[in-house]
C-alpha cells in the first residue's frame, strides 16, 4: 500500500490519465493503470504490481455548495474512514478490494480493480438498473457494466452461469451462501457496511470469490442493533430489486447464522424487532 | 411506466370548482380560496394568514396556539372569503388539515371546518399537510416530477413520487430542521417576529467563522439533535461573546452571528447532500423546496449550486406559499375532491401522526 502522496501533481496526473467509469453524486469512479504513471521511483509500484494491473480510483470531488473548509474536512474523513474499514476487513479475512493508494487531501482512494459482475446483475430482476425501487446509492456503484462482454461465466466446480437467464439454482444457493459468510466475517470484525445491497457485492471473474465493495458508509460498531439494521437494509434491497427473493435471503441468513455461531441469537431477535419497527418511525417534530 | 407517458387521471372539470382551505397545524392560521377552471388552470382567489408570535426566548405551546386559532378563525376566514369575492355558498368543498401537526391547534381548526360544513352543507375533505405543501409547490413553480425537499418546523423529508404515492426517501431521525433552528434562536434570544428562522438567516449573514459541528448524514437520512446540543454548548464557551460586537480578524472569539452561520452551513449542507443522493438515485434533474425553512435564501442558493452542477433546476417558492398557508390545503383538497374523495363528518378527525406516504395520490399518473 502506498501511503499518502502528499505532493499534489502525481494524483492529479493519475486522474488525468484515467478513464471515467461512472459518475455519481458523491464521487467519480475511474479506471487507471498505476504503472503508466511516471513516479515509480519509490519502487513500490514495481514491486507490488503486474505491469498492467488496473486500479479503481474513487475521487470524492469538491462540492461547491459546501463551505470549503467543511468540504475539505468531510472529504478527508470519508476517504480515511473508507480506507480504514477496508483495512480492518482485510485483516479479518473478509474479501474486499485491496487498497492501492490513499490521498486524503485530493480526495482520492485507489483500490484493486475487481474484474467481474455485481450480484445484482447476476440475479434475475436485477438487470433493470434504472427502475426506481430501492434505497441504494447509485453514486457508489462500482460496476463496469458496459466494459464487460455478456457471456458465459465460470464459477468454481465447473458450474457455468448463463448471464442472460440468471444463475442455475444450485449456483444461486452457493452464491447466497458466500454472501452470508462474507457478511458474517465482516460483522465478526465489528465492521458495519452501512449500505449492503446486491449492487455492492461482486463475483470476481477469475477466482469466483465474492467481494464486498463500497465501504463509503461503513463504520465500526459492536452493537447488535447496528448489525441487525445492516442485515435489514440488505433484506429490503433484495426484496425491492429481485422479485420473489425471500428464499434467496433466507439462504443468506442461514449461512450467516452458521458462521456467527453463538452471536447469532441476539442479532436474530433484534432483526425481528427492526422488521416490526417498519421502515421508519412516524415523524413529529 | 416504461416507454410511454400515461394520461393524467385528472380530467379538466366540466365547470369551475372552488374550494376553501383551512390550515392550523402549527402556529400559523391560514385560510385560502382556490379555483380550478374548465381549461385546467388554477387561480388563487385569496390567501390569508395570521401567525401566533411569542416573545423572544419562548416557543409556542399547543394550548396557547389553539386559543390563538380559535380567536382568529372567524376573522381570517371572513377575510379570505371577502378577498376572494365569493360567498360561502359558492364553495364546492371545505378542506382542512387532518395532520400531521400539533394536536390542540389541529382540533380547533377541524372543529371550525366541521361547523362550516354543517352550516352551509358543504362536503369536507381532510388533507395531509405535507401533500398540501408538495401540491402547492408543484402548482406554483410548474415543476413536473421533482425530488421534493420538505423542510419545516415539524418535518424534514426528501420525497419523490412513484406509483401514486409520495415516497419518503430520506428524513430526519430525530428533530426537524426548523425545530433545530428555532430552538437555537430561542437560546440566543433572537426575535420570533416574523419567524425565528428568518432572524437566524439575517444573523448568519454577519457570521464569518465556521465552528466545527457534527455532520450526521446516514445514508439518505439526517440526524439533527446532536448538532443542536453541540451548538448550544458553544454559548457557554469561554470564547463566546453574547453581545457580538464586530471584532478584529485575529481575535479568537465566537459571536452569535458565527454560530448562526455555522449552524446554517452545516445543516443545509447535510440537507443538500441527501437531496442530491435522492436525485442521483432516481435520475431526476428537478428539485423542489417546500416548507417554512424553504424560504431561506442560503438554502435555496446551495441547492441551486448543486442542481447546476448536475445540470438540473431548483424550484422554490416565496414566503406566501412556503410557510404554512390555507391555499395549499385547498389545492391538495380540491385535487382529491375532483377524484371523488370526501371525508364523511363522522371521520373528520385529525391526527398528529400522518405520514406523507400514507396518502393515495389518485390525481397523478
Amino acid at each position: 500500500m502506498l501511503s499518502s502522496l502528499s505532493s499534489k501533481p502525481p494524483t492529479q496526473q493519475l486522474l488525468q490519465s484515467a478513464d471515467l467509469v461512472s459518475q455519481g453524486a458523491e464521487a467519480a469512479i475511474y479506471k487507471a493503470y498505476l504503472r503508466q504513471f511516471p513516479t515509480s521511483g519509490h519502487g513500490v509500484d514495481d514491486a507490488a504490481f503486474e505491469a498492467s494491473e488496473p486500479v479503481l480510483l474513487k475521487h470524492r470531488f469538491h462540492k461547491h455548495y459546501r463551505h470549503p473548509s467543511l468540504d475539505a474536512s468531510l472529504t478527508r474523513q470519508r476517504i480515511a474512514g473508507e480506507a480504514r474499514a477496508l483495512m480492518r476487513c482485510m485483516r479479518s479475512g473478509v474479501t474486499v478490494p485491496g487498497i492501492r493508494m490513499v490521498d486524503v487531501n485530493e480526495g482520492v482512494l485507489g483500490i484493486e480493480w475487481i474484474d467481474g459482475k455485481s450480484v445484482r446483475q447476476l440475479l434475475p430482476g436485477g438487470a433493470e438498473l434504472d427502475e426506481i425501487n430501492e434505497l441504494e446509492e447509485v453514486d457508489e456503484i462500482h460496476e463496469n457494466g458496459a466494459a464487460d462482454p455478456i457471456g458465459d461465466y465460470g464459477v468454481s466446480g465447473g458450474r457455468t452461469v448463463h448471464m442472460l437467464i440468471g444463475l442455475y439454482s444450485s449456483s444461486v444457493d452457493a452464491l447466497m451462501n458466500m454472501i452470508g459468510v462474507e457478511i458474517a466475517k465482516m460483522h465478526l470484525a465489528d465492521i458495519i457496511h452501512g449500505d449492503l445491497t446486491t449492487s455492492n457485492m461482486m463475483l470476481r471473474k477469475q477466482t469466483s470469490d465474492l467481494v464486498l465493495i463500497d465501504f463509503g458508509l461503513a463504520y465500526h460498531s459492536t452493537l447488535v442493533e447496528d448489525k441487525a439494521v445492516d442485515l435489514y437494509v440488505l433484506e429490503r434491497a433484495f426484496a425491492s430489486t429481485h422479485p420473489d427473493s425471500e428464499p434467496l435471503f433466507s439462504e443468506v441468513l442461514n449461512a450467516y447464522e452458521k458462521r456467527m455461531g453463538k452471536r447469532w441469537l441476539p442479532i436474530k431477535k433484534r432483526l425481528d424487532d427492526v422488521r416490526l419497527r417498519g421502515r421508519k418511525r412516524s415523524m413529529v417534530g | 411506466m416504461p416507454g410511454r407517458r400515461c394520461d393524467s387521471p385528472l380530467k379538466n372539470p366540466s365547470r369551475a370548482y372552488i374550494a376553501l382551505g383551512l390550515e392550523g397545524s402549527a402556529n400559523k392560521l391560514g385560510a385560502g380560496v382556490i379555483k380550478h377552471d374548465v381549461d385546467g388552470s388554477t387561480e388563487v382567489l385569496s390567501n390569508v394568514r395570521h401567525t401566533y408570535i411569542t416573545p423572544p426566548g419562548e416557543g409556542f405551546l399547543p394550548r396557547d396556539t389553539a386559543r390563538h386559532h380559535r380567536e382568529w378563525a372567524l376573522t381570517v376566514i371572513k377575510d379570505a372569503v371577502v378577498k376572494a369575492n365569493i360567498t360561502m355558498h359558492d364553495l364546492d368543498c371545505i378542506c382542512y388539515t387532518k395532520g400531521p401537526g400539533m394536536g390542540a391547534p389541529l382540533q380547533s381548526v377541524a372543529l371550525v371546518a366541521r361547523t362550516l360544513s354543517l352550516l352551509y352543507e358543504k362536503p369536507l375533505v381532510g388533507v395531509n399537510h405535507c401533500v398540501g405543501h408538495i401540491e402547492m409547490g408543484r402548482q406554483v413553480t410548474g415543476a413536473r416530477n421533482p425530488v421534493v425537499l420538505y423542510v419545516s418546523g415539524g418535518n424534514t423529508q426528501v420525497i419523490a413520487y412513484s406509483r401514486q404515492c409520495y415516497r419518503i426517501f430520506g428524513e430526519t431521525l430525530d428533530i426537524a430542521v426548523g425545530n433545530c433552528l428555532d430552538r437555537f434562536a430561542r437560546v440566543i434570544n433572537l426575535s420570533n417576529d416574523p419567524s425565528p428562522g428568518y432572524s437566524i438567516e439575517q444573523e448568519a449573514k454577519k457570521g464569518k467563522r465556521l465552528v466545527p459541528l457534527p455532520y450526521t448524514t446516514k445514508g439518505m437520512d439526517v440526524s439533527l439533535s446532536g448538532i443542536l446540543t453541540s451548538i448550544e454548548a458553544y454559548t457557554s464557551d469561554r470564547r463566546y461573546r453574547a453581545q457580538g460586537e464586530p471584532c478584529e480578524e485575529s481575535e479568537d472569539i465566537i459571536r452569535p452571528a458565527d454560530l448562526c452561520f455555522s449552524l446554517q452551513e452545516t445543516v443545509f449542507s447535510m440537507l443538500v447532500e441527501i437531496t442530491e443522493r435522492a436525485m442521483a438515485h432516481i435520475g431526476s434533474k428537478e428539485v423542489l423546496i417546500v416548507g417554512g425553512v424553504g424560504c431561506n435564501e442560503r438554502l435555496q442558493e446551495m441547492m441551486g449550486i448543486m442542481a447546476q452542477e448536475r445540470g438540473g433546476l431548483v424550484f422554490a417558492t416565496d414566503e406566501r406559499f412556503c410557510i404554512d398557508n390555507g391555499i395549499m390545503i385547498a389545492q391538495a383538497g380540491l385535487l382529491s375532491y375532483r377524484m371523488g374523495f370526501q371525508t364523511p363528518l363522522a371521520k373528520s378527525t385529525c391526527t398528529q401522526r400522518f405520514r406523507t406516504d400514507e396518502v393515495h395520490v389518485a390525481w397523478r399518473p
